[in-house]
C-alpha cells in the first residue's frame, strides 16, 4: 500500500502548502485548492487504512509506522470538523503541514515487521482501545494550537502591536471555543479509551494496572485535561491561563505518546 | 484606435484647481458633446469627483498627439484659466498608460484612501452620462465594461477593502476581532459625543442587539436612545449595567477615570470572566488604564485606535500590491482585445477588396463566355465569390493570428495589403 499512501502524502503536501499560502496572503481560491486536495488525501487515506487492514489482516493500529498514519488521518478527520463548523482556515496552515510529516515517517518506516498481533486484534476490545487514545491525542493537538493561536492573538490585542498575525488569526472567542470543546472531545475519548484498555488488560492479563511509564502518564494527561475542562466548562476561568494549561498539557500528551517508550513501556504505541 | 486620458487628481493638483476644473452633470454632458467632433476626439468620457476630473478619449492614432492637446486645452477654457497654466498639473496617458490608469482609479488603487468604495460608483456614474450625451462609442463602451471588471476583481480577490480606517468603524474592527459575530452583543455608549455615536450606529449595523446609553446631561442620552431603541441609565448606576456589557465606548469630557480598575474587576467577576472591550475615545482618558491588566479585559485608547489603523492601511497597501498584478495582467488582456477590435474592420475590407477584384476581372472576361442564362451568370458569380472567400480565408486568419502576437498597426497592414 505504499503507492497509495504516496499518492496520500502528495494530496496532503498540496493541501499543506496551498493552508500555509492561503494564511500568509489570505486568498479564498488557495484555500479552496488546499481543502479539496485535503477531501482527495483523507479520501485516499481512508481506502489505504482499509485495505491494510485486508491485505494485513489486523486492525491498522498497531505499530509506530501504522500509529503515525492512523493519527495522521485523525488528525485530518478532527480538522475537517473543526473547519466545517468554525470556518477557521488558519488551523489548517499549522496542521496540514503536521499531517504531511506523519504520513511522511509513516512512509520512510515502511513495512516493519510488527509483533504477533494476532493476539491484540483477536479481541474488539483492543482496536477500540487505541482507537479512542489516538483521537484523543489528535483532539489534543487541536486544543494545543488553539491555546497558541488564542495567546498569539491575545498578545496582539492587549500590546497592541497589531502586526500581520492580528489580521489572520481567528477572532478569541472562536479560538476559545475550539479549545475548549476539543479539551471536552479529547477528554471523554481519553478517559474511554483508559477504561477499554483497564478492562482489556485485566481481562487478558488478570492485571488493571501495572505501574508502567505509559499509563502513569496518561493519568496525569488526564487529571490535566480534567482540571482543564471543568475550569473551561464552569467559564469561571478562561482566556489566557486555560490557553497556557492547553499548551502545557499537550507537552504531557506528547510524553504519554513519544516518551513513555523510551522509559520502557510495555507499550508498543496507540 | 488609441486611447488617452487627460487629468488632474489630488495628487497633481491643490484642491483649488481641482474645483475650478469640476464639472457637474449637465456641464459635463454639453462640454461632451462640444469636445468630441467624430475628427479629432471621436469617443470622450469625463470623470469628475472631488479628488479628480479627467478626461477619456479614444481617437485614431495618427491623431493621438493632436486630441491630447486639445484636450489639455478644452480644460484650460473650461476652468476659465490662461492657456498653458495647467501644464505643470496635467497628466497625460495614452494607449496602455490610459488604460493602466483607469482601471487604478476604478479599482480604488489611485485613490486618497486606498480601497475606497466610492470611486468605483462615480466611475459609472460618468459612463452614464458620457452615454446619455451620446460620446461613448464602440471603444470606451469595451473600456469602460472591462473597467467595471478589474474593479470588481480586485475587490473580490485581494482584501483592499478588507480593514477599516475610520476611528468610529474600529470598535466593529475590534470587537469581530474578540467576540467574532457582534451578533447579540450589548454595548454601552458612556457619553453621549459624534464619534461614540457613529461608532455605536457602526455596531448596530453589524448586528450588536442591545445599546444602553450613560450621560450626564440625561436629555442628550434620551434623544440619542430613541434613535437606536436603546435605554438609558443614569451615571450612578453604571455598576448595573457594566457587567451584562460586551462593549464599551467611552467619551465624556469627564477629567478623570469614570471607569475605574476596582469596577471593571467586580463587574468582571460577575459576568464569570467573558471578555469585554473597552474602547476609550475621550480626552483626557476616562478608563483608567490599569483595566487593560486585568485578564479578558481589552483596552484601547484614542492612540490604540490610530495605531491599529495605520496597520490596516499597511495591509491595505500590502493588497494593493496583488491588486497592481490584476490590474497589469487585466491590461494585458484589454490592449489584446483592442487590437482585435482593430483589425475587424482592416480584415472586412480586405475580403471586400479582394471580391472586387474576382468581380472586376469576371466583367472584363464576361464577352469571352458568349450569352449566358441568368442562372448560369448567378452561378459563375457565387462560384467566384466562394473561391475567393475559400482562398482568403486561412490567409486572413493567419494575418489576424500574426497580428495578435505583434506590434504593427492595423491601419499599417491594410495600407501594405492595398499597395
Amino acid at each position: 500500500m505504499r503507492s497509495l499512501l504516496l499518492a496520500v502524502l502528495a494530496a496532503y503536501l498540496i493541501a499543506a502548502i496551498h493552508s500555509i499560502l492561503a494564511f500568509v496572503n489570505k486568498r479564498r481560491s488557495l484555500q479552496r485548492v488546499a481543502e479539496w486536495s485535503m477531501a482527495a488525501g483523507f479520501i485516499l487515506h481512508t481506502g489505504a487504512l482499509i485495505a491494510d487492514w485486508a491485505i494485513d489482516g489486523h486492525y491498522p493500529l498497531f505499530s509506530l509506522r501504522e500509529s503515525l498514519s492512523f493519527l495522521a488521518w485523525a488528525l485530518v478527520a478532527l480538522y475537517s470538523i473543526v473547519l466545517y463548523h468554525y470556518r477557521t482556515q488558519a488551523v489548517g496552515a499549522f496542521t496540514m503541514p503536521l499531517v504531511s510529516v506523519l504520513t511522511l515517517i509513516a512512509l520512510l518506516i515502511g513495512t516493519d515487521a510488527s509483533t504477533a498481533p494476532a493476539a491484540f486484534s483477536a479481541t474488539w476490545l483492543f482496536p477500540i482501545h487505541t482507537t479512542l487514545l489516538i483521537f484523543a491525542y489528535a483532539a489534543f493537538f487541536i486544543v494545543f494550537m488553539a491555546s497558541v493561536m488564542y495567546l498569539l492573538q491575545e498578545r496582539e490585542l492587549k500590546l497592541k502591536t497589531f502586526g500581520a498575525t492580528f489580521h489572520r488569526l481567528p477572532s478569541l472567542t472562536t479560538v476559545n471555543e475550539i479549545a475548549t470543546s476539543s479539551a471536552a472531545l479529547g477528554l471523554t475519548l481519553l478517559t474511554l479509551g483508559i477504561a477499554t484498555g483497564v478492562i482489556w488488560s485485566s481481562t487478558r492479563f488478570g492485571r488493571f494496572w501495572r505501574n508502567d511509564p505509559k499509563e502513569i502518564f496518561a493519568l496525569l494527561t488526564w487529571g490535566l485535561y480534567f482540571f482543564l475542562t471543568c475550569y473551561r466548562l464552569t467559564a469561571n476561568w478562561r482566556g489566557r491561563s486555560a490557553a497556557w494549561l492547553g499548551v502545557v498539557g499537550f507537552a504531557l500528551v506528547l510524553l504519554t505518546f513519544v516518551g513513555a517508550r523510551f522509559l520502557g513501556s510495555y507499550h508498543v504505541f496507540g | 484606435m488609441s486611447i488617452l486620458l487627460v487629468g488632474v487628481n489630488h495628487k497633481t493638483a491643490p484642491v483649488e484647481i481641482r474645483e475650478r476644473l469640476a464639472f457637474n452633470d449637465e456641464a459635463c454632458a454639453s462640454s461632451l458633446r462640444q469636445l468630441v467632433d467624430g475628427e479629432i476626439v471621436r469617443e470622450g468620457l469625463i470623470v469628475s469627483t472631488c479628488n479628480r476630473v479627467e478626461i477619456l478619449g479614444a481617437t485614431a492614432s495618427d491623431k493621438l498627439e493632436f486630441s491630447a492637446g486639445r484636450i489639455a486645452q478644452f480644460l484650460d477654457t473650461s476652468g476659465s484659466l490662461p492657456a498653458g497654466f495647467l501644464d505643470a498639473h496635467l497628466y497625460r496617458h495614452t494607449n496602455e498608460e490610459a488604460v493602466r490608469h483607469l482601471f487604478r482609479v476604478a479599482s480604488s488603487l489611485d485613490s486618497m484612501v486606498v480601497g475606497e468604495p466610492q470611486v468605483l460608483g462615480q466611475v459609472r456614474h460618468a459612463y452614464a452620462v458620457g452615454v446619455e450625451a451620446g460620446t461613448v462609442g464602440r471603444v470606451l463602451n469595451r473600456l469602460v465594461h472591462h473597467t467595471f471588471r478589474v474593479a470588481k476583481r480586485v475587490r473580490s480577490e485581494t482584501g483592499i477593502a478588507a480593514n477599516a480606517v475610520s476611528i468610529s468603524y474600529m470598535a466593529v474592527e475590534l470587537g469581530k476581532k474578540i467576540f467574532d459575530s457582534l451578533k447579540g452583543c450589548s454595548v454601552l455608549l458612556i457619553g453621549a459625543g459624534e464619534m461614540a455615536e457613529l461608532s455605536a450606529r457602526h455596531l448596530v449595523n453589524a448586528g450588536a442587539s442591545r445599546v444602553t446609553i450613560a450621560n450626564r446631561t440625561e436629555e442628550t442620552a434620551r434623544q440619542l436612545a430613541n434613535e437606536f431603541g436603546a435605554t438609558t441609565v443614569s451615571f450612578d448606576q453604571l455598576d448595573q449595567v457594566l457587567h451584562e456589557t460586551d462593549v464599551v465606548i467611552c467619551s465624556t469630557g469627564a477629567p478623570d477615570y469614570v471607569v475605574t480598575e476596582a469596577r471593571t474587576r467586580k463587574a468582571l467577576e460577575r459576568r464569570r470572566n467573558r471578555p469585554t472591550c473597552f474602547i476609550d475615545i475621550s480626552v483626557p482618558r476616562n478608563i483608567d488604564p490599569a483595566v487593560s491588566n486585568i485578564p479578558n479585559c481589552f483596552l484601547f485608547d484614542i492612540d490604540d485606535l490610530e495605531s491599529v489603523i495605520s496597520s490596516n492601511i499597511r495591509e491595505r497597501e500590502r493588497e494593493a500590491e496583488r491588486a497592481e498584478l490584476i490590474v497589469q495582467s487585466e491590461v494585458m488582456q484589454f490592449q489584446q482585445k483592442l487590437r482585435l477590435m482593430d483589425i475587424g474592420p482592416s480584415i472586412g475590407a480586405m475580403r471586400q477588396n479582394m471580391q472586387d477584384v474576382a468581380l472586376a476581372e469576371l466583367a472584363r472576361q464576361r464577352k469571352r463566355l458568349g450569352p449566358l442564362t441568368k442562372d448560369q451568370e448567378a452561378a459563375i458569380e457565387s462560384l467566384l465569390m466562394s473561391t475567393v472567400k475559400k482562398i482568403s480565408h486561412p490567409l486572413l486568419s493567419q494575418m489576424r493570428r500574426f497580428y495578435e502576437s505583434s506590434e504593427t498597426d492595423a491601419a499599417d497592414i491594410q495600407k501594405e495589403f492595398e499597395d
